[in-house]
Formats: structure tokens, sequence, C-alpha cells
């Protein structure tokens, strides 16, 4: 290939898929048009060397992430794709309110569901559906976490489809993680590209962590006057390390682990070099079994002994609550549009896509007769690991994925194959640019009287062709993501 | 601050200053002897030793020592916990441990060395790398202390990364005084039998491997000996890289950490200044009559400040 040719030249087009950049005719969506052409005027040497440098950026900033081998650990760095993925105000707005009033409506359910379970008995979502789960925690009943938050922190995963609409593909709220990559992402383009930020009005994405010291803040325990507000971590050889560092360090909080903490007398303390000192809100980043030896996994050892007796005496607040897992079950996620109407009576802003859940006797003999049209997803898993592609099953995958059904119903859905928009991305092996399919992970705080959604989102890129899984486990990387304010 | 991340934050500091002082022994040394003045000193062999013992892993028997071997291991084999790659790879995982308390500019350049050390070629740096890798080694660690300086809260952290640095460069000054001082033994031992010239050019390169060359030229015009070269390194407050300086700053950033206007018998603050108002009402004569033992002593209490210090600050 010549590398003096314009970066662009290759671009393939698929006419089944949505694509956010190109329209049908193959021309440049007016959107993406300034962009484009500055894009466009690099040559591949160019761009190879841009693309070099913002790697470096990422390596020398230590924003990587550990991948474990058999005999050794290696370093690697999320790959980061320089075009950016814009969506404009009038979108941006629709996708806003409607991941605000996903987080509302699951805490409120949450909040229904450790209580008096009114849901239940009016009939919108079975029992058996709530007991059988792993996630809820009986410990959390008729317990009112303070501030009455129970989902903090959300992440909303949407795809957009090839009919042009977003669709919630996941509620998180139990750890999300993935906001240091929207900020960092920012970051690296602006050092590569800094000329294209002049072209177009973006909102920022440097307030987050102020806006998650202060929703921390809101609900600290009653009788504390500024509360001390820490974030706990696994440890340094957590794949999610980067991140909590990131978030502590722009709270301007102590990042601890779980050694670092202790609680005396219903109370809990971290250990300082000038004696211990009283923690009042934790951000923790740890999974809900591993918290509390004393409560839950008696083989932790990243938890604190007493901290959820503490919690529950009203002595700290735990962000997120434990037990948000029951809500963010994708056998829950079909219900969330009832779940909406039932708590808020509105219409669901954003769509679900249609789920069939195979602990129902129709839905299973649907899912098992039609396995190449659908997706199969396990309940509770994240990280895109045990989803099945039907389409790309051999037939005797499929028998192996119907068996598997068969044996645990209740631990997976089926979903129709849904059209995942593409995007203009880098592709280093073939030096230039390729469409691939994105999704967008959104960051929505909630706290005592007070919200907030982050105004961009995390753009993941399936970086292998043809690809619908973009999970950065999985291969995937991301992408700078600009709302535009006008 | 937490006690662990305190903990993290000493070693990065020490660990860093260490990489330096390996780095530049190395360097020194090595090229020191291309055309030092007498058949010992420009000995490959007696180089090598040197280095190994400077480093704790001295050489005992007559077996002949591998250029390439030795070089490796001290520079970039990740196996020996006193190489330099080593240092720079446990100063970067100290640093991630207390990510969030120090500067970005601060761990941008710390993990800017690692990625250098890390990808720094074995083959290259035993055949033709020695001055280039160690000369950034010693760069890597002067930005570092730069940043340091400049870039960071003036607060407990940055005390107990100065407490760090300054702890292990009086260490490393002393390791490598004991390893110079070796040498010259050596060198003396054989002069007597024969008519080898005078040990004074190991006395410069002890002053250079500790960057104090032209300024202890500056200080005191004879040749450097013996007693002069010992006095300057070891008991004068005037040159910066001088153990009662060290010990002078330890005394500055302990005082930080400790709240007591009258601090306890038993606290680090009393062991710290109890040690260096011994040291610094010594006179170097006194020092020179069993300089083995003074060497083992400083070491000593050098050892016993850092223990005290985890008992009370990082609940070690």
């Amino acid at each position: 290939m010549e590398k003096n040719l314009p970066i662009f030249s290759s671009y393939t087009f698929d006419d089944k898929l949505l694509d956010e950049v190109f329209d049908k005719n193959k021309n440049v969506k007016e959107i993406y048009q300034t962009l484009f052409d500055i894009y466009n005027k690099h040559s591949i040497s160019d761009f190879e060397a841009l693309n070099e440098y913002a790697k470096t950026s990422f390596f020398n900033q230590g924003i990587t992430f550990q991948v474990y081998g058999n005999n050794e650990t290696k370093e690697k760095i999320f790959p980061f794709d320089l075009f950016p993925r814009i969506i404009d105000k009038k979108e941006w707005d629709h996708i806003e309110s409607g991941v605000l009033q996903r987080s509302k409506a699951l805490n409120l359910f949450l909040r229904d569901l450790y209580h008096d379970q009114n849901i239940i008995k009016d009939g919108i979502i079975p029992k058996e559906l709530i007991e059988s789960s792993e996630n809820y925690l009986k410990q959390m009943k008729g317990f009112d976490p303070p501030g009455g938050v129970y989902n903090h922190i959300s992440g909303t995963d949407l795809i957009k489809h090839s009919d042009g609409k977003y669709y919630v593909l996941e509620d998180n709220i139990r750890t999300p993680s993935g906001v240091s990559y929207v900020i960092c992402n920012r970051t690296a383009l602006k050092r590569a590209l800094f000329g294209v930020f002049d072209k177009y009005k973006i909102h920022t994405v440097t307030d987050y962590s102020q806006n998650l010291l202060e929703i921390m803040e809101t609900v600290k325990p009653n009788g504390v006057d500024k509360p001390t507000c820490v974030v706990l971590t696994p440890g340094i050889f957590n794949s999610a390390y980067y991140e909590h560092s990131y978030l502590a360090k722009g709270m301007g909080v102590e990042l601890v682990e779980g050694r670092d903490l202790f609680v005396k007398n219903s109370f809990v303390y971290m250990k300082t070099i000038n004696g211990p000192k009283k923690v009042d809100v934790i951000y923790k980043r740890i999974d809900d079994a591993f918290i509390d030896p004393e409560t839950f996994n008696p083989e932790s050892v990243l938890g604190v002994p007493g901290l959820f007796s503490a919690y529950k005496e009203g002595n700290v607040c735990l962000v997120n609550a434990p037990g948000t897992g029951v809500a963010d079950d994708k056998a829950i996620y079909a219900y969330m549009p009832k779940i909406i109407k039932y708590y808020l009576d509105e219409k669901p802003i954003l769509n679900n896509v249609h789920t069939y859940h195979c602990s129902i006797p129709e839905d299973l003999k649907y899912v098992l007769k039609n396995i190449p049209k659908l997706v199969v997803k396990p309940v509770d898993e994240a990280g895109g690991y045990g989803i099945s592609i039907g389409s790309k099953l051999s037939k005797k995958e499929i028998e192996e994925v119907k068996e598997t059904i068969r044996k645990s119903p209740r631990k997976y859905i089926a979903q129709p194959i849904m059209s995942l928009s593409v995007h203009s991305t880098y592709i280093e092996d073939k030096k230039s640019f390729e469409p691939r399919h994105v999704d967008l992970r959104t960051f929505t705080l909630l706290g005592k009287d007070k919200n907030y959604v982050l105004k961009s989102g995390l753009t993941r890129v399936a970086l292998k062709k043809g690809n619908l899984i973009v999970n950065s486990s999985q291969g995937g990387g991301s992408k700078d993501t600009w709302v535009l304010k006008n | 601050m937490l006690a662990r991340v305190a903990n993290n934050l000493f070693w990065m500091g020490r660990y860093i200053e260490r990489s330096e002082h390996v780095a530049r022994y190395l360097c020194v040394n090595y090229f020191s002897s291309l055309d030092a003045p007498n058949e010992l000193s420009q000995s490959r062999q007696f180089v090598l030793k040197s280095m190994l013992f400077m480093v704790g892993d001295p050489h005992n028997d007559e077996s002949d020592l591998k250029e390439s071997d030795v070089l490796f291991n001290i520079g970039l084999n990740a196996d020996k916990p006193y190489s330099i790659i080593n240092c720079v790879k446990l100063a970067r995982e100290n640093a991630n441990s207390a990510r969030d308390l120090i500067s970005t500019e601060l761990y941008e350049a710390i993990n800017k060395f690692y990625h250098y050390v890390l990808n720094y070629s074995a083959d290259f740096f035993v055949a033709k790398g020695l001055y280039e890798f160690t000369t950034h080694v010693m760069e890597f660690t002067a930005v570092l202390k730069a940043k340091i300086t400049s870039t960071l809260l003036y607060d407990d952290a940055y005390s107990i990364i100065r407490l760090g640095i300054s702890m292990d460069r009086a260490t490393q000054v002393i390791r490598i005084i004991n390893s110079k001082y070796n040498d010259i033994q050596l060198i003396e031992a054989k002069k007597e039998k024969s008519t080898l010239p005078s040990s004074s050019l190991e006395w410069c390169t002890l002053l250079r491997c500790i960057e104090s060359y032209d300024m202890m030229k500056r200080y005191d015009k004879d040749a450097p000996k013996s007693i002069n070269t010992l006095d300057f390194l070891i008991l004068n407050p005037k040159c910066p890289k001088s153990v009662i300086n060290s010990l002078a700053k330890i005394v500055d950033h302990i005082q930080v950490l400790s709240n007591d206007r009258k601090p306890a018998k038993d606290s680090t603050i009393f062991l710290v200044n109890k040690i260096y108002n011994d040291y610094k009402y010594k006179y170097i004569e006194e020092i020179e009559i069993d300089f083995k033992i003074f060497i083992e002593k400083i070491l000593t209490d050098l050892v016993t400040i850092s223990k005290k210090m985890e008992k009370e600050f990082f609940y070690i």
C-alpha cells in the first residue's frame, strides 16, 4: 500500500450496517465532515506516527492493564482509536434522560426488593426470579442505606441499532468500570491531535471525579459533618487498579486496601502514620462477596472484618450498596420497561432489546429452536464472558449451548442478534480505516437529592472484523466520545 | 497518610536512589580502570570483583569472572535483587501503590524510566551499552528527584520520600566507601611487595563514584588520600553527598512526621537525633583507627533507624 495515500482511501462499506460516519451513499455525514476533512489530510505514514505517539503516551502515563499468562504477566494498553465518536445535543439529551430514568427506577426497585416487595406482591416480577438470584443479599433486608441510595454509580451499555435508535443492552450497577478511560482517551486525543478541538464545541469530561466526590458526600452517615471518603481497591494487581488510583487522585481521597482498614466499636478506621482515622464513605471496588469475611466469603483477604456490621449500624456508607447485583441480573433486564412504569409511572425513554428468559417454558422452547438467530447470555457474568452469538456457532456448538441452557435455564437469557452500528476505526495491521462495531457505556451518579450524568461515555470498539463483542477482555478498544454543546 | 502507602513511598525513594548509585559505581569503576596506572586496578577481574562487592554479592573464590555475566547481573538481571532493573521495577511498583498521592508528572517520569530500563537490550548493554545505559539511569534519577522537589506538596508524603532517599544515600555512600576502601587495601597490600604507584587514583575513583570529585578539588587542593577523602565524604557538611548531610536530612524530615515537641525516648525522632549528634561530633582520626568497625557500626545504625520507622509509622 502506498504510504502517502490519504488515510481513508481504502475504506470499505457494508450496506447492511449502520455506519455512523458515512451515509448510505458513501458520503460523509454532516456532523463528521469537518473532522473527516482534517483526518483525511493525513497520509498513512503520518497517521501511523500519530498512532504510535498516542500509544506511547498511554504507556508512559501507565494507563495499562495486566494480562496474566502461564509464566509471565504482561502489561498492555487498552487499545485506543484516534478517530472520535460524535453525539449531537438532541441525541445526547435523549440518552441522558433515558439513563437517568433507568437509574432512578432501579434505585426504587432495589429499595422495594429489600423492604416490602410490593412489585412482587402486585405480580409484576415473579417471586422466583428474585429468590433464585445469587445476588439477592438477605443481609440487606429491611436496611436503609444512608441517603436512601443503592446504585450511586450506574454504567449503562447502549448500542445504536440499524434502525438508528439506541437500545440498552445492560445495566451495570455493581461496580461499573471504564470511566477513567473516558477521561484518558480525551487527554490522549488532545495530545495527539489538538487542532481538531477548535472545530467543535464539546462538553468536558474532567468534572466526573468532583461530581463523584460530591455524590459520595451527600450519602454521609448521620451525625457526620465533613465526611472522610475513600476508594477501596483490591490492590495493584487488579486489572482496574489504574482506574481506582485515578479516581482517588481525582477526588483527593485515600486509595485504601482492605488491610489498611479495621473496625472498632462498629466504626471503620484507616491506619495512617498519625494513628487511626475514621472513615465515613467507602467507594468499594471489591465484589460484595469479598467485602467482609465475617458476613460473606470467610476466605476473603481483600475485605475488612466487621465492615458490614458497621454499615448496618449506619456508621459508614458503602458505594454502591451491597446487594445491587440482584437488579443488574440480565434476567431482571427483561422487566425494565415494567419496572420504570411501576415506580415512576413513565414510559421508558430508551428501548429495551426483546429478551427471552429461559426459565419461562415458552421462551425456553423458542430459544432452543432458534439459537442461530439469537445471542445467548449468562445472567450474571460481566466482561463479555459466556456469551454465545448464534450465527457464529457450528452445529456442534449449537447443540452444546442447548445442553448448557437445558441444565440451568435460570442462568440464561437470549436476545435477537442486534446489529451494532459501525464507526471508522484505524486498524493497525491494515494501516487503514475500516468500519468496526461500537457500543456506548454511560456513567450516571445518584446521590441524596443530587444526580449527574457524565456528558460523554466509553465508546468501546470491537477491533476484530465482524466481531460484535466489544469488551476489552475480548480484544476490544475504545474511542473518545464527544457530546456536542449545540 | 496511610501507613502502608507511607511505606511504599519510603521504598520508592530508596530504590530510586539505589539505582543511581549502582549505575554510577559500574560506570565510574569500569571506565576509570581502562587507563589506570597500575596493573591491579587495571585488571578487569579486580574491577568486576569490586562491583560485586559493592552490590553485596562478593566473589570470594579464585575462579575467573565473566565480564558479560557480571554486567548483566548487576545491570539487567531481574532475578538479582541488587540489579538496577530490579531497583527500577521496585521503585515503580511502590509508586504504583501510592499513585493517587504522587503527582502525575512524577509518576509519568518513573514510568518512562521503567520502560527505558525494561526495554534495554541486555546483549547490547554487556557488549557496548554500559556507558549509555548507566548514564541514562543517572539522568533519569536526576529527573525523578527534580520532579519530587518541584511537583509534590511539601507534606508528609514528601518527607517520607526524602527520608527514603536520604537513608539510601547514606547507606550506598557507606557501601561505596567500604568497597573502594577494600580495593585500596588490596592495592596497598600488593604495593608492599612491588613498586606499584600510589593508591591516590583509587581515592579519586571513590570521589567520582559519589559524584564529589570536583567539589573535593575545590575544597581541598591536596591530592586525595585516605584522611581527607574520608573526612569529606563522611563528616563534611559542605559535601552534599556526605553521610553527615544525609543524617541531617533524615533529622529534618523525621521532624515533619512527628507532632511531639518533647519526643519519647523510644520514638524514631529521638533515636535519629541521638545517632546524628553522635556522628556530628566525631572526627576522622578516631574513625580511621578502625575503619571496618566504623563501617559496620554506621550500617547497623541506619538499619536500626529504618526498623524503628517501620514499627512507628508503617505498622510493620
